[in-house]
């Protein structure tokens, strides 16, 4: 569904469905994240958004076909589709407040067997400064903006193709959410990154992203490039406030 | 006050401590991973004293073990092979019970797998009865304990096997803090015992820790149950009371932490053979009271128990 401007496909999720009990709360979702690009979910509280990337990941009871670069991962559990290249940043944050800052990117990169951890670690110390002088801290002692800066490097640490970001603005003040969506950016544009993005601020988000889907009840209501959504007056009067 | 008496006293009861301790740090093993508590801890130790009593016996086996007879070897195992191989499958126990029982009930509610944990031990506890009888057995010394093998101390005692016992616990206990601080699979288990869902974002394979988690504890237990089998005699309710002084101590230390089941066991054997010892109104016989009474003291003031994480929910 997504025009014929992207040379290949990150992430593409065909009638997807997900539920919480009874509850439906996704009702058959078609969407494609193309590669190295920022893709944006954008939609209202209780929309679905957190749940589509809690369904992508198989956290929660689904049907439906996802499919990551080639490979159907509809019904691969959680742990192994982070093996597949696939890292999610779940919404309050998935750091693990007991270890330190050093043991939460160590974990991070459970997954890998390389020997270029370290190196790894040196380069998030170097872009998130604030982290290596927290290095021995415990992750939970940190500052909301910190702990954000710490789950995207230990999410980065397992060296993802696609990284999935929900709400990563949630509870942090503008400054250091503009600093944050700013490193977003340059990291998607030195190293070609797939993201996607859930978000609720939706004039930082379409700012930043290339594509973008809004979910209303489960289902996706609208799609286009950030530009086309940014000009679309239903967009424009719901979402950025016009 | 008799000092050498008490300082007799003291040492007298580390032996127990050690014992608590062992037991209590299998406990919090399991408990800090999956928020279980392992009734069957004590019994799946018992079992494997026993299966080092069949390693010791060689040729003419005391005590034939029904389904295991033809596994006895031709000759006896000196004991710290026999105790090494009674670790080895508890261990093994251990991880078979966590993936055919505990894992396929992942999503039941924790009471249903308490259920279970006591139905393995109703269970461990009539196999043994069946294969190897109820009689209780002299299960030989591990280390030195016959009269006269101590050291003395300022007039006081302090036998071989109390600090062979301790010895080896808290060498067992440098080696597990060195699993957990320093390896891979002890990084993973310290994030899956902080929450599963992250731990599965990450790639941890959750259950796979969770059954080393439990191989681990029945290690530990294994090691309880054999070094204090000389003492106690082997029978298949050996470790019953054992387990209800190291509840006791991992609930004073705080369920999730290994130092506190360490000092909760310390606490606990202490307690239980100085109390009645100083407080004529409470005979031996009721010696398990200031235990209860301390711990529920503690918790009253500290209800993590006294080196327990308290968890902070914000809502």
């Amino acid at each position: 569904m997504v025009d014929d401007v992207f040379d290949e496909v990150g992430l593409k999720v065909e009638n997807l469905h997900a539920s919480y009990g009874a509850v439906e709360v996704l009702r058959g979702l078609d969407f494609e994240v193309p590669a190295k690009n920022v893709s944006v979910i954008l939609g209202a509280n209780g929309a679905g958004k957190t749940t589509t990337l809690r369904a992508i990941c198989n956290m929660c009871n689904t049907s439906g076909t996802v499919t990551l670069g080639d490979r159907d991962i509809s019904r691969t559990g959680t742990a192994e589709i982070v093996r597949q290249g696939m890292v999610h940043v779940p919404q309050g944050r998935g750091t693990f407040p007991e270890l330190s800052t050093m043991d939460n990117l160590m974990v991070g990169a459970y997954t890998r067997k390389d020997n270029e951890i370290k190196d790894d670690v040196d380069r998030w110390f170097e872009i998130f400064p604030v982290l290596g002088e927290r290095s021995s801290q415990m992750a939970g002692s940190l500052s909301g903006g910190e702990q954000q800066m710490l789950a995207v490097a230990r999410a980065l640490m397992a060296r993802p193709r696609l990284l999935l970001l929900d709400e990563p603005s949630l509870g942090l003040a503008p400054l250091i959410i503009e600093d944050l969506f700013d490193r977003f950016i340059t990291l998607n544009k030195e190293t070609g990154l797939t993201m996607l993005i859930v978000e609720q601020n939706a004039n930082l988000a379409l700012d930043m992203a290339d594509y973008a889907y809004v979910i209303e009840s489960g289902e996706i209501a609208l799609h286009g490039t950030s530009d086309q959504l940014k000009n679309d007056p239903a967009v424009q009067e719901a979402y950025l406030g016009a | 006050m008799d000092l050498v008496l008490l300082l007799q006293r003291i040492f007298d009861a580390l032996f127990n401590s050690a014992i608590y301790s062992s037991l209590a740090l299998a406990l919090v093993i399991i408990f800090r991973s999956t928020g279980l508590l392992n009734f069957a801890q004590g019994e799946m130790a018992t079992f494997t004293a026993y299966i080092a009593f069949v390693l010791l016996s060689g040729p003419q086996p005391r005590l034939t073990g029904g389904g295991l007879a033809g596994l006895v070897p031709g000759v006896p195992f000196p004991i710290p092979l026999a105790i090494i191989g009674a670790v080895v499958c508890g261990m093994v126990g251990g991880a078979v019970t966590e993936r055919a029982l505990i894992r396929p009930l992942e999503r039941a509610p924790d009471l249903a797998l308490v259920n279970i944990t006591i139905g393995v031990l109703l269970a461990t506890n009539s196999l043994m009865g069946q294969w190897w009888g109820t009689g209780p057995r002299v299960f030989p010394a591990v280390f030195p304990s016959g009269a006269g093998q101590n050291f003395t101390i300022l007039g006081a005692r302090l036998r071989y096997s109390t600090i062979g016992v301790w010895a080896v616990l808290l060498a067992v206990l440098v080696l597990l803090i060195l699993l957990l601080r320093q390896t891979r699979t002890g990084l993973a288990f310290r994030a899956v015992s902080i929450s599963h869902a992250n731990a599965e974002l990450v790639g941890v394979r959750v259950g796979t820790t969770l059954m080393y988690g439990w191989a681990l504890a029945s290690g530990f237990g294994a090691l309880a149950a054999c070094l204090s089998a000389n003492s106690v005699l082997l029978e298949p309710n050996m470790m019953l009371r054992v387990l209800v002084y190291a509840f006791a101590a991992a609930t004073l230390g705080g369920l999730d932490s290994p130092k506190g089941a360490l000092i909760g066991g310390l606490i606990i054997g202490l307690s239980q053979t100085l109390i009645p010892a100083y407080v004529p109104f409470i005979g031996f016989e009721l010696s398990v009271l200031p235990a209860l009474l301390a711990m529920v003291a503690i918790l009253l003031v500290r209800p993590a128990g006294l080196y327990g994480t308290k968890r902070i929910e914000r809502v």
